[in-house]
């Protein structure tokens, strides 16, 4: 079998010390391949975000450990760690934090900036991205004119826009309606069928996560349960 | 991110909150002004002082004053008769720089004293008119020649130790109706003078110079050659009864190897109760005024960009509250917390440089334009020959330029630094 993209150790996160110590994941060890879809489930405060949280690298663990691609991150210095985000991670996150201020091309870009890509490859490929979610036309709109759907599509963009090999989806339809939701969630599979891309996506929504090849189900802090293949949505 | 990408960024947030940018850009302007105008002032007067300086050649000689006088304390009342400390007035050395008069016995303490080489005590007339050769009379004061090493010629030359000679200020040229001052040169005046017991007497004097005004207003008086001063000094005691105690405003010394004995000459007359000053001490003391004042004024420069750099602390401090989900947003999407540090710090930059680069404009075409109007042929300050107000150093405006931004640099590392320490995943999680 081949290594994977990402896989965890016994992770394990403490909150707070003494009276207030609440163990928000106790002990996970899994793994997840390349070209993979899951999804991570619980209820409210399971620990799914903090999971997500420590996969993509933005914080670290009280104990255990996070390999990419078989190399273990917490011994990477904290520049290499924001390299590494950059480059092989998009994020779609609980909320869209968009730049208000900006043009929705310049707040989808913002990966390439940071990476720091001159300004006139940023745009092409950025509207390459827009073009691909049928965003073009609105690329030099001020993103707060958006709707909630374009939003958020605007959101996977900038997710995409830098050709990741994972991309973390935090309750991709949680704000959305069903309708609006449905379009995100063949977005998001499409990307996944059409180029391959790592999915992990963290939701409580039944529907998007049997769609998912993997659901691994959060309960307090553990995983209880993991069932493979993508379900039949019962009508 | 590349520099270009996080200079422009910080451009754009600058001017997110216009008018929040505007008025800590204001605070900074207001120092910056400041320090160029005083800076410019400084070096405007300066150079017109060194001029001036440079213009007495290397002299060997050492204005004495009776010190006296000019120590008194202030008292309350009547102030008690001390027959020693006669006072005199007029010219340069008068009760201004604060000196009694010199008698016989200070000139002769004066020739014992080391490294004194001669000593040439100097008379102060006060003549009632002078006369010109079509009758006009006109008002009449005289300068001492012993500031003659400082006149500034506009034609002719200086009233030397002979000769019944005197020179004119460019001013007096409309008594000849003209503008031309080689054309009054050779002009004979009368000068007439009351004696002892009121009667006037007139001498004949030849006009030798015609002189533009110094800042030290030498210039501005006409000015009698030494054997004029002398011979108008006697007409004045004519018809006194008894012996006259002759009595001297100053004395002009010369010291053998000034630059080597100056010191020792100096201390040697203050412990006689007198006072010794080169042409250096007396203009380095106008001198020394202008550099105070232009020290107190940089110093509220100073102040003003101090209270400026608090002004940019807290402005950025509320930018990185507010943009908190911005900056923990970049982090995610892997910013190094340097970049995070020094997109903020730019942003303090960019405010010290808009500040810095409007308040120095400002403060040039206000220097020169005021400079232009105050020295210009009809300002106030107008007869002033050579006199310039305001000169631009690029120097010091560079200097001042590196200064301002180099505050608000220091002042945008607190709020940088809090923007640099933020965790992404609180700053993600904030509401
Ligand atoms: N910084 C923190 N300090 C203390 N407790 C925290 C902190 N962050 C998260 N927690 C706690 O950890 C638990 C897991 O939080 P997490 O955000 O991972 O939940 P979640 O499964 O994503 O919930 P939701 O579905 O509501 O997003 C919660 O009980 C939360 O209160
Ligand atoms: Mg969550």
């Amino acid at each position: 079998m081949s290594i994977p993209v990402l896989e965890t150790e016994n992770l394990v996160k403490v909150y707070g010390k003494g009276a207030t110590r609440f163990d928000a994941l106790k002990g996970l060890t899994f793994e997840i391949h390349e070209g993979e879809s899951v999804a991570i489930v619980g209820k409210s405060g399971s620990g799914k975000s903090t999971l997500m949280h420590l996969l993509a690298l933005l914080d670290e663990p009280t104990a255990g450990v996070v390999a990419l691609e078989g190399e273990p991150v917490n011994k990477l210095k904290p520049k290499k760690i924001s390299q590494l985000r950059n480059d092989t991670f998009g994020f779609v996150f609980q909320q869209f934090f968009l730049n208000p201020n900006q043009s929705v091309l310049e707040n989808i870009t913002l990966p390439l900036k940071i990476a720091g890509m001159g300004k006139s490859e940023r745009n092409r490929r950025g509207m390459e991205v827009l073009e691909q979610l049928d965003m073009a036309d609105k690329a030099k709109n001020k993103a707060t004119n958006l709707s909630g759907g374009q939003k958020q599509r605007a959101c996977i963009a900038r997710a995409l826009v830098n050709k990741p090999t994972v991309l973390f989806a935090d309750e991709p339809t949680g704000n959305l309606d069903t309708a609006t939701s449905e379009i995100v969630e063949d977005i998001l599979f499409g990307l996944h069928r059409d180029y391959g891309i790592t999915l992990v996506v963290v939701t409580h929504d039944e529907d998007l996560a049997a769609k998912c090849q993997r659901r691994l189900m959060m309960q307090d802090g553990e995983i209880v349960t993991e069932e493979h293949g993508v379900k039949e949505v019962q009508a | 991110m590349r520099s270009v990408d996080v200079a422009r960024t910080a451009l754009g947030n600058t001017f997110r909150s216009k008018l929040r940018t505007a008025l800590t850009v204001v605070a900074i302007v207001i120092g910056a002004f400041t320090l160029t105008l005083t800076s410019g002032l400084g070096a405007g007067v300066n150079k017109y002082v060194d001029n001036v300086v440079a213009g007495f050649g290397d002299s060997s000689q050492l204005f004495v004053l009776n010190a006296g006088a000019g120590d008194a304390e202030p008292t309350e009342g009547p102030a008690e008769y001390d027959p020693e400390a006669a006072t005199g007035s007029g010219g340069m050395f008068g009760p201004g720089t604060g000196g009694g008069l010199l008698t016989e016995s200070d000139v002769e303490t004066i020739e014992g004293i080391d490294h004194v080489s001669g000593v040439d005590p100097v008379v102060m007339v006060s003549p009632d008119y002078l006369e010109t050769a079509d009758g006009g009379q006109y008002d009449l004061d005289l300068d001492s020649p012993a500031n003659a090493v400082g006149l500034e010629l506009a034609a002719g030359e200086a009233p030397g130790d002979d000769g019944m000679d005197l020179s004119i200020p460019e001013e007096w040229l409309t008594i000849y109706d003209t503008e031309d001052p080689e054309a009054v040169i050779g002009e004979t005046v009368q000068i007439g003078i009351s004696d002892v017991t009121g009667e006037q007497t007139s001498v004949e004097a030849e006009v030798v110079g015609v002189t533009e005004e110094a800042l030290s207003g030498i210039g501005a008086t006409p000015m009698p050659s030494r054997e004029l001063n002398q011979e108008l000094s006697d007409l004045s005691m004519q018809g006194y009864e008894g012996q006259a105690e002759q009595a001297y405003s100053m004395a002009v010394v010369d010291v053998d190897d000034l630059a080597a004995n100056e010191d020792s000459v100096k201390n040697a007359l203050t412990d006689e109760g007198l006072l010794g000053m080169t042409v250096e001490d007396q203009i380095g003391a106008v001198q020394g005024v202008i550099d105070a004042v232009s020290w107190v004024l940089s110093g509220f420069g100073l102040i003003a960009l101090l209270a400026a750099s608090f002004g940019i602390v807290n402005t950025l401090l509320m930018s990185v509250q507010e943009r908190t989900r911005e900056i923990g947003l970049m982090k995610a999407l892997g910013m190094s917390s340097g970049k995070v540090f020094g997109l903020f710090s730019m942003e303090a930059v960019v405010i010290g440089i808009l500040g810095s680069v409007i308040g120095v404009v400002l403060g040039l075409g206000a220097g020169l334009i005021g400079n232009a109007w105050l020295t210009g042929e009809s300002g106030p300050l107008g007869g002033v020959a050579g006199l310039t107000l305001f000169a631009v150093d690029p120097l010091s405006i560079l200097g001042i330029t590196a200064l301002i931004i180099g505050i608000a640099f220091l002042a945008g590392t607190l709020p940088a630094a809090r923007a640099a320490k933020k965790d992404p995943i609180e700053a993600l999680r904030y509401e």
